[in-house]
């Protein structure tokens, strides 16, 4: 038979056309259905990690109770962290349709304000509509995030007052080579380098951050944020350049911000970090590896600490893994403080993470009902830990214990609420003990910036190039992969260029303003 | 300038008549089986060029397309003062020419390689292996090449270790840029080596016999057909995937390129390409205008690059020039 038989150019051409209708007309669905042949609406949320284990089905159970309850369902998107910054706002910007997403200062939350990605919150949680979001967030932890236009644009996602970075550190590497303590930076730097010699792996382990090195107030490298843990630098974005404020802004009213290489102990920060890199005692491959490979080297024994905070989620994300690898193995929380407990760190108490309502989300009310939905313990913890019975159990009043491999859903992108959280059943003492001391606001200062968010919209361009110069030339600093003195001219002579003058002149002006409206 | 007296060879009143000629039915039959093709070609191919009004407006999301205003050359400006315009360019160039000349170079030796094979089992098995790696993600070969190069922690890696077998000592390949539009060129030839050599095989497979005969016939070693009689007559193909790869120069290959680089600045100085400071400058600004705006500027001297290497080549490869 031949070809002209089979398929002829009209069955040719209408066949294409039926297709191309059948998929046009697929594109315009935004329902589902929920099986009793009613359509139900199903919203797209923009959540950081990988798709935790069992998704599919606590997502099932999770739909069900929504359906209900509310009427709609959900189907997240989970977007991997090396690749969510990028994503998320590309898809802001495009004006995708989805609810909720994760946001903050350190991603990309000052664009997307601008852009009028955002829905302002204010008069949608003064309406007495999500009573149960409202009593689950302390309106303080709203008003430290609250937008220079005086808009909040995001629920904080928080299970505590603050937190603090720190580290996770092998408790039984602290046995043999610390003597079981560790409480000072100068012990920490001591045991890295006895671990290195002894055991032949690296003390710590981590992808690169700035912050690691110029801390706020802490970083694993910055030894006099240990000391005097009372330096919160400012930025316009955590990407771009750090500047250091005076001392005595408060009280004079002038913040004469610098560059961060103006302020010797930064300096002495970066050359830590070089020193470490040759040393071995950091990893290598910072630049170029992702956090969950970092992690992973970590877990698998390659490395006696790595970066932790003190949001109780040490323990529940190493230690299984980290005894297969390693038997015997424990984990242990450390905070070196030369002031211990008593130490009064700054604080901003501005969320690391927020979750945000997209501007261009099909329904804001559904996703503000959403929001307030998982404020309720039970949904909260269905949620979050997953089926009770199945996949854990409660234990004691505050804690619970999984007995699946789910319980690993990304709260801090929509669900964490200090009253609601339940504490690991197996997180060590020490992690227990600085958890529970990072609940409490009375254990930190209130930073003399804590509620300044500048606003980038009057130097754009040079934030933009001063941000890419960050990239090419700070970046390696951060790692210690270059030298301190040629890496540290290379970046002045970069930002120089691209307007740093202006851009410190911006900061001071709106800082100066800032201070002066409190 | 027509020579009076002298006739054109067809004329003119001619031609316009046949133009004027009502189509034959089979046109219409015609027109109607290329209309899916042009309208897609329409749609998604002219259409969205309105979008690079963009590259001249302050674009924002809330406003759209037609009431953004207007930014003159400011998206422009941003690229070309941003004082990375030169490097970018010149890496984006030279990495091309390297991929481009390298690939087509090995794709042609692979494929006489390939002929060589007489058991027709074997030069299969061969073929496929070397055209896998034209499947493999690039986020495969950056985790392939972090493995060689750097190792857990960054400290080792294949190379390393090996090398330190004769005392040779470690680099940390991830911190000198020198190496590293050697190290991708391998990479390209890697993964293309392979696909381009199916085409010129399938080139190969073209030439008539009797060429070969008469090379036999003259007394031509095996070796001597492979340089005198094959290499010469895959020129068309050459040259043709050559035009093609000159329209292409422009852009920077961002999926390998990104996949193995990423936001690392210390290897910036030579393998930051357009296309990668394109994604950075949309990252950090969020901005399609500016994105726009070095998209326009990347098609224009690519349109114009084209246009060039098809001229050259008429005029120097005239015999081979299809186009």
């Amino acid at each position: 038979m031949s070809a002209h038989h089979t398929f002829s150019r009209r069955s040719f051409l209408a066949g294409t056309g039926a297709a191309m209708t059948a998929v046009g007309l697929a594109a315009c669905g935004n329902g589902s259905s929920n099986g009793n042949g009613t359509s139900t609406s199903r919203y797209s949320l923009l959540l950081p990690g990988d798709t935790p284990t069992d998704w599919t089905r606590i997502r099932d159970a999770v739909n069900e109770k929504l359906r209900t309850d509310l009427g709609f369902e959900i189907e997240p998107q989970f977007i991997n962290w090396s690749n969510f910054a990028n994503q998320s706002l590309l898809k802001f910007t495009a004006g995708e349709d989805f609810q909720t997403a994760l946001s903050a200062r350190w991603l990309n939350i000052a664009q997307l304000i601008e852009g009028g990605s955002l829905q302002p919150m204010d008069d949608l949680l003064a309406s007495g509509d999500y009573g149960n979001l409202t009593a689950a967030v302390d309106e303080s932890a709203f008003d430290a995030n609250r937008w220079s236009d005086g808009n909040v644009y995001g629920v904080p996602a928080v299970n505590s007052a603050a937190r603090i970075h720190c580290y996770v550190a092998r408790g039984d590497l602290i046995d043999r080579y610390a003597g079981g303590e560790i409480t000072s930076f100068d012990q920490l730097e001591q045991f890295w380098y006895d671990v290195h010699a002894g055991e032949g792996i690296v003390g710590y382990v981590k992808n690169n951050s700035v912050f690691d090195v110029l801390g706020a107030p802490t970083g694993t490298m910055f030894a006099e944020g240990w000391e005097s843990p009372s330096m919160i630098p400012l930025y316009f974005s955590s990407d771009s350049l750090l500047f250091v404020p005076s001392r005595d802004a408060a009280t004079s009213g002038v913040t004469d911000a610098v560059p961060f290489w103006e302020y010797q102990p930064y300096v002495d920060a970066l050359r830590r970090a070089r020193r470490y890199y040759e040393d071995g005692i950091i990893n290598a491959d910072r630049l170029n590896v992702d956090s969950a490979t970092a992690g992973a080297l970590f877990k698998s024994g390659g490395a006696a600490t790595t970066w932790a905070i003190t949001d109780g989620a040490n323990t529940s994300a190493h230690l299984s893994q980290l005894e297969e690898a390693v038997p015997g193995a424990s984990l242990v929380t450390l905070l070196p403080f030369a002031d211990g407990r008593d130490a009064r760190p700054n604080q901003t108490f501005q969320a690391d993470n927020l979750v945000v309502v997209n501007a261009a989300a099909a329904d804001a009310e559904a996703a503000m009902a959403l929001l307030d939905w998982v404020s309720i313990q039970e949904n909260h913890d269905l949620l979050q830990y997953g089926i009770e019975g199945t996949d854990w159990t409660p234990v004691g009043e505050d804690a619970y214990e999984p007995t699946s491999d789910y319980a690993n859903f990304p709260g801090y992108a929509l669900s964490w609420r200090i009253p609601l959280e339940r504490r690991y059943s197996r997180m060590s003492e020490s992690e227990q003990a600085w958890f529970e001391w990072s609940k409490d606001y009375n254990n930190f200062t209130q930073d003399p910036f804590a509620g300044f968010i500048p606003d980038l919209s009057a130097i754009e361009t040079e934030h933009a190039q001063i941000t890419a110069a960050i990239g090419e030339y700070g970046n390696p600093l951060w790692a210690g992969a270059v030298d301190v003195d040629e890496g540290l001219d290379n970046l002045k002579h970069a930002v120089e260029q691209a307007g740093l003058a202006t851009v410190q002149e911006e900061l001071n002006r709106q800082a100066d303003a800032y201070l002066a409206s409190q | 300038m027509n020579t009076p007296g002298i006739r054109p060879a067809v004329a003119p009143h001619k031609r316009r008549s046949s133009r004027s000629q009502p189509a034959q039915k089979r046109d219409y039959g015609l027109v109607i089986l290329a209309a899916p093709a042009v309208i897609l070609l329409l749609v998604f191919a002219y259409g969205p060029m309105a979008g690079l009004i963009v590259a001249f407006q302050d674009f924002n999301i809330a406003d759209g397309v037609f009431a953004s205003p207007w930014a003159g050359l400011e998206n422009f400006r941003f690229f070309f003062t941003s004082g990375d315009a030169t490097r970018i360019m010149r890496n984006t160039l030279l990495l091309n020419v390297l991929f481009l000349s390298a690939t087509l170079a090995v794709g042609v030796m692979l494929a006489l390689m390939l002929n060589e094979i007489r058991g027709k089992v074997t030069k299969r098995f061969f073929q496929s292996v070397i055209f896998v790696p034209y499947f493999v993600s690039p986020i495969v070969v950056s985790i392939f090449l972090q493995a060689f190069l750097a190792g857990p922690g960054g400290r080792g890696g294949l190379i390393n270790d090996a090398a330190g077998l004769f005392g040779i000592p470690s680099v940390t390949w991830y911190t000198e840029p020198g190496p590293w539009p050697w190290i991708l060129t391998l990479v390209k030839v890697w993964q293309l080596g392979g696909y381009m050599s199916v085409i010129f095989l399938a080139a190969i497979t073209a030439i008539p016999e009797e060429v070969y005969e008469a090379g036999e016939i003259d007394g031509a070693s095996r070796a001597q057909m492979a340089w005198r009689i094959t290499t010469p007559l895959l020129k068309p193909t050459a040259a043709i995937l050559l035009v093609l790869g000159v329209g292409r120069i422009f852009y920077g290959d961002f999926a390998t390129i990104y996949a193995i680089v990423g936001d690392n600045g210390t290897l910036f100085p030579t393998t930051d390409v357009i296309d990668t400071y394109v994604f950075r400058a949309l990252r950090t600004r969020g901005d399609f205008g500016v994105t726009a705006a070095i998209g326009l500027v990347q098609s224009v001297v690519g349109f114009v690059l084209v246009v060039v290497a098809t001229m050259v080549q008429r005029r120097y490869a005239k015999e081979t020039s299809i186009l």
